[in-house]
C-alpha cells in the first residue's frame, strides 16, 4: 500500500497549527519518504523532540505498514 | 509493555556510558546503511563510545526504547542520558557544530564546509560491541 503523500501532509499540517509540510517520495516506491517541516511548535525544541512531533503526527501510518522510513528535514 | 529487566539493563548502559549508540551490527561490520554513517561521524569525533548490536534482540529493544525515549527505530546515539537522536540528526548536528559541542570536543576539521574528505589519522578508541540477550 503506497503512502498518500497528500494525506501526510495534512496529518501533520493538522497536528501542528500553523505548519507548513512537504512530504517527498524519495525512492518512488511510496514507503520511503521524506518530510520537509516547518512549525511554530518547533520554536525553543531540541531536534530530537521537534522530530518527535512530526512523527508522532503521521504515527498511525507507521503502525499500520504503510510507511517504512520517513526522513524528517526541519526548516529553521 | 517492553520486559522490565531489559528495560533496567538498557537504562543502566545508558547511566553507565557517556555516550552510547544502539546501532544494527557493531562499529567495524555495521549491518545497515544509516548505523554505519552514525558510526563515521562518532569516528570523526574522537570519542570514546560504547555500542551495541540491536539485531540480536531488536523487536524487545524497540519496546525499550519506544518506552523510555518515544523513539523506535535504530540507530540511537545517547549523549549523557539523553537521546540526541538518529542517523539525520547526528549528521545534521555534526554539520552544524551542535553534535561538538554535546559531546564537548572541538569540531574536527575535516567537517569544516566544503572540505574534502579526510580521514583522521587516529583510530579514536571505541569500546568493544556489548551484547544485549533477547528474554
Amino acid at each position: 500500500m503506497a503512502a498518500d503523500l497528500n494525506e501526510l501532509k495534512g496529518m501533520i499540517e493538522a497536528a501542528l497549527p500553523g505548519s507548513s509540510a512537504e512530504v517527498i517520495d524519495e525512492t518512488g516506491t511510496g514507503d520511503h519518504l521524506r518530510a520537509e517541516v516547518s512549525a511554530p511548535q518547533f520554536e525553543g525544541k531540541s531536534r530530537i523532540d521537534q522530530h518527535r512531533l512530526v512523527k508522532a503526527a503521521v504515527r498511525e501510518r507507521f503502525e499500520d505498514g504503510t510507511i517504512h522510513a520517513l526522513t524528517i528535514k526541519i526548516l529553521d | 509493555m517492553a520486559d522490565q529487566e531489559l528495560t533496567d539493563r538498557v537504562k543502566e548502559l545508558i547511566a553507565e556510558n557517556q555516550v552510547l549508540l544502539f546501532m544494527k551490527g557493531t562499529p567495524s561490520a555495521p549491518r545497515c546503511g544509516f548505523s554505519m554513517r552514525t558510526v563515521q561521524v562518532l569516528d570523526q569525533m574522537g570519542v570514546e563510545y560504547g555500542a551495541i548490536d540491536v539485531l540480536p534482540a531488536l523487536q524487545p529493544l524497540r519496546e525499550v526504547t519506544s518506552e523510555i525515549s518515544d523513539w523506535e527505530t535504530f540507530p540511537q546515539l545517547y549523549v549523557n542520558g539523553e537521546l540526541l537522536g538518529g542517523c539525520d540528526i547526528v549528521e545534521e548536528m555534526f554539520e552544524n557544530g551542535e553534535l561538538a559541542e554535546a559531546l564537548g570536543v572541538e569540531q574536527p576539521a575535516a567537517a569544516e564546509p566544503a572540505e574534502a574528505e579526510a580521514p583522521a589519522s587516529d583510530e579514536p578508541y571505541k569500546s568493544p560491541p556489548m551484547q544485549i540477550e533477547g528474554s
